[in-house]
């Protein structure tokens, strides 16, 4: 922790107050937090002021956090939103106090972002449990089906070939968080993991149960439906992969810049030409295949719920691109080439 | 649960949207109203919808007269229960839209859930309609006041007594109708087993099964969650309500 500490004769120190909201006192509404509106409670609003004095000019909202969280230990950094305006956006870590609109004495609006935890946290547990579970239901451990089948294994082809683009699939993710991905936000909300991990975990247990289930039935149009939808989990796995690479190289190890992604010599960069976030497209593929190869209904389900909630995100991606350049490629969609 | 969450909730169907003077649920903020052509239409939409329950109301009292038992009373006014309660569904797209001011989710859940028993139980399993009587009693009071409660407050001229009716009668109506749909639910269920309703089973070719019995059992168990929180949200609501009418007339 730095100490700003200046002698009196310097006029260009500014004091720093806090304000706060009641959220301080009485723990908040944690009903509205993630929802990120300002809880601004009327007449029940209470103000803290907080005093930090001698704070230098061109101290970062980083470096004021941790002065917060001196004094208030139980809000560490990441729980904290820092803001001008009690209804605007929230101040950047890297912002710095000379550069924003504030005289020799700053009011900064506190809420708190409730308990946080980190993305590599809940990126590694949401793709475990698959992972895992997949394997419990291919080993046919004990309590699935009758126990005539325990431990038993399918006669089917397909349902080994499943096994194994399955546990790929999520060990390719396993390995893309913990070295390939540069996330841009540290933390996200406690209740996200829980939320998370219940859908992964819960559609990873519907599908391995049918799939891996003693009377499952093998694709209609048997080899040539497998070897098909195989060539297309695969290829849409590379690509996948191409684009988490691609994107990786975009931005430089620590930093937090944004540029608009263009294709690369790797074959599988060039749909950026046509797409905002290829990555979820070749995701979208990925998981078809997987369907078309297992014929499994629960399998088509799922894609079409992670479609759905990909589209939400690329549109959102695609929009903040088109905000935040002027020259970004028209021709671009969000998901799907020329038509999402 | 589809039997008060109606009340609870939705201040839809333009009750709460524009003229503070209705003093709803959101009471306070000064909203932008659905426009003239969308209000003219909301109001037709509320009168006819409280002529359709009234209809039903009718015709429960008629039948109940002239065979003076409560046997069979549900086939008298079957078909327009079916016709009002289904076109509750244009109340999501009020929503979608937004010349309602209340959530789509929140909404779709209700009128779901009172569509899902009307078609999805009562009507698909013929055995359980002796219990019915109970929440067709209870959704049909509370359609009445609501549908009239938003009436009324479109064209803002709200009675007091509708208000108060709105906001107290649940007390009452909701675990009546509560205990109506799951009598209902709990009656249909052996037939559903006996007779594999709506379920598929392994083996097949999209290596999927449902069990219907076992989804009637799930919809059983969440209205124990459920149920408590709609019903102490509307007493809150109710608190909020009428207290903040009574301090108004104080003044006047």
């Amino acid at each position: 922790m730095k100490h700003y500490e200046r002698d009196d004769s310097s006029r260009n120190q500014s004091s720093l107050w806090h304000s706060s909201d009641s959220s301080l006192l009485k723990g908040g509404d944690s009903g509205r937090k993630d929802k990120g509106e300002a809880v601004f409670l009327g007449q029940e609003l209470t103000s803290l002021r907080l005093c930090f004095p001698q704070v230098e000019p061109h101290a970062t909202i980083a470096e004021i956090k941790n002065l917060f969280t001196k004094t208030h230990p139980q809000w560490y950094p990441a729980r904290q939103s820092l803001r001008l305006d009690p209804k605007g956006k929230s101040l950047k870590d890297e912002d710095v106090l000379q550069k924003l609109p504030v005289g020799t004495t700053a009011t900064l609006y506190f809420r708190d972002l409730g308990a946080q935890i980190s993305w590599v946290t809940v990126f590694l547990t949401e793709y475990a449990g698959p992972l895992f579970i997949y394997l419990l239901f291919y080993f046919r451990v004990p309590f699935i089906y009758g126990h005539k089948y325990d431990f038993t294994s399918s006669r089917h082809t397909v349902v080994h070939l499943a096994c194994i683009c399955h546990s790929f699939h999520y060990i390719k993710r396993l390995l893309e968080t913990l070295f390939v991905h540069r996330f841009s936000h540290g933390t996200m909300p406690l209740r996200n993991i829980f939320k998370n991990c219940t859908y992964y975990w819960g559609f990873a247990a519907w599908m391995a149960y049918y799939i891996n289930h003693p009377l499952y039935t093998p694709p209609t149009y048997g080899a040539q439906q497998v070897k098909l939808a195989l060539a297309i989990f695969v290829i849409c796995q590379l690509g996948n992969f191409s684009i988490h690479m691609a994107l990786r190289d975009l931005r430089p190890a620590g930093s937090k810049t944004r540029k608009i992604p263009y294709p690369t010599k790797n074959p599988f960069t060039w749909l950026f030409l046509l797409v905002s976030c290829p990555n979820y497209t070749y995701e979208v593929g990925s998981w078809i295949g997987f369907a078309i190869m297992t014929q499994c209904l629960p399998v088509a389900l799922f894609s079409l719920v992670g479609f759905t909630q990909m589209t939400i995100w690329a549109k959102g991606k695609h929009r903040s691109y088109l905000k935040e350049f002027r020259d970004y490629p028209p021709l671009r969609m969000p998901i799907i080439p020329f038509l999402l | 649960m589809a039997a008060v969450a109606a009340t609870a909730a939705a201040k839809g169907n333009g009750g709460g949207g524009g003229r503070a003077g209705a003093g709803d649920a959101s009471g306070t903020r000064k909203k932008k109203g659905p426009g003239p052509l969308a209000t003219a239409y909301l109001v037709i939409y509320n009168v006819v919808m409280t002529a359709g329950w009234l209809v039903i109301a009718v015709g429960l009292v008629r039948a109940y007269l002239a065979k003076g038992s409560y046997h069979s009373l549900y086939y008298s006014i079957e078909k327009p229960l079916k016709f009002f309660q289904t076109g509750a569904l244009l109340e999501i797209l009020h929503c979608a839209i937004g010349i309602v001011p209340s959530s789509v989710v929140l909404t779709s859940f209700q009128v779901m859930s009172r569509v899902f028993l009307i078609w999805a139980v009562t009507h698909s399993v013929k055995e359980s309609e002796d219990s019915v009587l109970l929440f067709v009693i209870a959704w049909t009071i509370t359609e009445i006041i609501r549908y009239s409660f938003y009436t009324f407050s479109l064209l803002n001229h709200l009675p007091y007594l509708i208000k108060w009716a709105r906001y107290t009668l649940f007390i009452v109506l909701y675990p009546m109708g509560v205990s109506g749909e799951l009598l209902t639910i709990y009656a249909a269920l052996p037939f559903v087993r006996q007779a594999g309703l709506y379920s598929i089973s392994l083996p097949n070719k999209y290596n999927f099964s449902f069990d219907y019995y076992a989804f009637l059992i799930l919809i059983m168990i969440s209205y124990i969650p459920i149920f408590p929180q709609l019903y102490f949200h509307m007493i809150h609501q109710r608190r909020k309500i009428l207290s903040h009418t009574e301090e108004h007339k104080k003044f006047e």
